[in-house]
């Protein structure tokens, strides 16, 4: 009795606080910059608080029981939208963004949350996908989503071939090494004329599905819906998918072993985790990750140019995993699309954007290190309360 | 039947010989391997962990030259060792450095762990049950502390754990460097019967232990090696070394 109690104070809560985020979420796209820096600092608040109150584990637990809750409410949200901004194009191109970018900073979250490799070079991985796929697309005339599957395997390979000499180093040495392959990438671009040199890609064709180009708007329960929304369920449906790999990797022996590695070489070598093996995992998935976003965005907004895959947007997929949560995937979802609201914010500023944009990530940072939703301790769902039944006694 | 020997065992620092032409043997029992400070006592476990290469000689397990093969694969044949300083994943959980010591053993690839069949979900699940009962087996404690990160975890629990972590994936030989190290004398005793259990247990292992408490060596110890500069200049029962010249000139100079 007093359990069944229990059992539904604890489905409530995982109601309300998943609820609570998507209006915050909500309001933070919606609003102007000093609404969704409010909608943030309001949140944030109310996480510290939770933590100090001790609340913070109950609603951790709470979600634990009620996953299936908590991801119904959020895929509710994320399907009703388009309908909630009414169609409304601008608003729809950020969140698309805000998608992209999330599935780049999963696949940065292995190397860096993870295990603990700071790569500056995710990139070139981002703009290998996108490269493959419109040079194919473009030059071959090959279906998009054929090119979209190569923009991903060759970034993985990429990574793979980026995490060779990876391996020899660690710590700040790897970071350099990282920075000068990114570095190569850009200079690689610019100066192929093939590749589009500094002029970019122009004329990536769009998607189509039976015919039917991603690029055209619909009518929908009587709202007109641009072409964005299209774009937005793919990048979603294709994010959700991010997720799950993610989260599945984390609570797995391969989330361990990078965990592992990242506190302490020796001792994971010497518990027989391969190492070069690994870490070489890391590179290659988060590769695979950023190459397929790459392939997206060029296929989304039609045109690619070197400037979409430089150092410094290496940087904010970094600050994305940093503010959101090292290790966290929920926390690093939050992050990047968090930090590309607040960066379209930005754009009334001008010449100031980069300059608002680094105060707040200073501030965000000294107010909280450890991000948004920092690194939880596994809990393994419903596999811990196997405790202590003998399988037999032997 | 020899478990694991070392053949004319040596490795070079630059100049340094720390450990020079080691012969060695092990079969089913416990060797204590002795000697001063900076002796070569755990660079000759860091060999035969593959955590170190050696310059020369060889290591033989399981009638199999290991010699050269890294430490991943050392320990999947079934070495396992501790660290003299406390090495646990402080960040995870009790329960997550247990599971530690069973990756050599898993069977699910990391495709596997993406698409997650259900073979998948039953080897974690019967993965945690045996570290929880192993855990139960040296602290009851533990077990309810299994989620909680190391960080809130007391000293003598974590070298349990450390223990535990290395004997969960049931290895054929055991090497433990100064296990009582940083532990008052209740906490040694503790300790020393936690690992007098382990050779209780069905499963035999065999063992290796570094240690500087000579109640614990004559304790538990079948045999006693001593190491002086990277030498082995004794190899014998307790009492024996206890009357060896060599051995008193190394420990207390001549």
């Amino acid at each position: 009795m007093q359990r069944a109690a229990f059992a539904s104070k604890n489905s409530l809560v995982t109601l309300l606080v998943s609820v609570l985020a998507c209006v915050f979420l909500y309001f933070a796209l919606v609003g102007s910059l000093f609404v969704a820096l409010a909608v943030i600092g309001i949140g944030l608040a109310l996480i510290v608080l939770g933590e100090y109150r001790g609340k913070a584990e109950a609603i951790h637990t709470a979600f634990g029981e009620h996953r299936s809750l908590g991801i119904t409410v959020l895929i509710i949200f994320v399907l009703t939208l388009p309908f909630l901004l009414k169609g409304n194009n601008y608003l729809l191109h950020i969140v698309v963004m805000g998608g992209i970018y999330s599935v780049v900073a999963l696949g940065l979250n292995f190397q860096m949350g993870s295990t603990g490799m700071v790569n500056f070079a995710t990139a070139a991985f981002f703009g290998t996908g996108a490269y493959t796929s419109a040079l194919l697309v473009t030059k071959f005339n090959i279906s998009p989503w054929l090119g979209t599957v190569s923009g991903l395997v060759l970034a993985a390979v990429l990574g793979l071939l980026f995490g060779i000499p990876a391996l020899k180093t660690r710590g700040y040495y790897l970071s350099l090494v990282t920075m000068a392959l990114q570095v190569i990438f850009t200079l690689m671009i610019i100066n192929t004329s093939w590749l589009g040199g500094p002029n970019g890609v122009p004329g990536i064709p769009a998607y189509s599905l039976a015919g039917f180009s991603l690029k055209t708007s619909v009518v929908l329960f009587g709202i007109k819906l641009p072409y964005q929304a299209n774009y937005y369920y793919l990048v979603f449906g294709i994010l959700g998918l991010a997720v799950l790999v993610a989260a599945r990797l984390y609570n797995s022996h391969v989330g361990l072993a990078w965990n592992a590695i990242e506190q302490d070489e020796i001792v994971a070598v010497t518990q027989g985790i391969n190492q070069t093996k690994i870490k070489l995992l890391a590179f290659a998935l988060g590769a695979a990750f950023a190459g397929l976003a790459g392939a997206l965005y060029g296929h989304y907004t039609s045109f690619i140019g070197v400037e979409n895959f430089d150092f410094s947007i290496s940087l904010i997929f970094i600050c994305m995993v940093l503010l959101g949560g090292m290790d966290n995937v929920l926390g690093v979802v939050l992050g990047a699309m968090l930090l590309t609201i607040v960066d379209e914010k930005l754009r009334d500023f001008a010449d100031y954007r980069m300059l608002m944009y680094s105060l707040i990530l200073i501030i965000i940072l000294l107010a909280r290190s450890q991000g948004l939703l920092p690194k939880r301790i596994r809990k393994y769902g419903k596999l811990r309360d196997s405790k202590i039944e003998p399988i037999s006694n032997g | 039947m020899k478990v694991m020997q070392t053949e004319s065992l040596t490795i070079n620092f630059g100049g340094l010989k720390a450990v020079d032409e080691v012969d060695f043997a092990i079969a089913d029992e416990v060797v204590g391997l002795l000697g001063p400070n900076g002796s070569g006592k755990t660079t000759f476990l860091n060999l035969v962990s593959g955590i170190y290469q050696p310059t020369s000689g060889k290591i033989i397990f399981q009638q199999e030259d290991i010699t050269g093969s890294g430490a991943h694969v050392i320990r999947g044949k079934g070495i396992a060792r501790t660290f003299q300083t406390n090495r646990l994943c402080l960040n995870l959980s009790v329960i997550d450095n247990m599971l530690l010591g069973l990756y050599s053993q898993k069977e699910s690839t990391w495709w596997q762990a993406i698409l997650q069949p259900k073979r998948c979900r039953k080897e974690l699940r019967q993965n945690i049950e045996k570290c929880l009962l192993l855990l139960e087996h040296f602290n009851p404690d533990l077990v309810e502390k299994a989620y909680d990160p190391i960080t809130s975890i007391a000293l003598i629990d974590r070298r349990r754990i450390e223990i535990a972590r290395a004997i969960v994936g049931d290895p054929k030989l055991l090497l433990l460097d100064e296990p009582t190290a940083g532990l008052n004398s209740e906490e040694t005793t503790q300790i020393i019967n936690d690992i007098g259990k382990i050779r209780q247990g069905d499963q035999q292992i065999c063992m290796i232990i570094i240690e500087h408490d000579m109640n614990v060596i004559s304790s538990i110890c079948n045999r006693v090696v001593v190491l002086n500069a990277g030498k082995k200049i004794a190899d014998d029962t307790y009492q024996e070394i206890c009357k060896n010249e060599q051995v008193q000139t190394a420990y207390l100079g001549g």
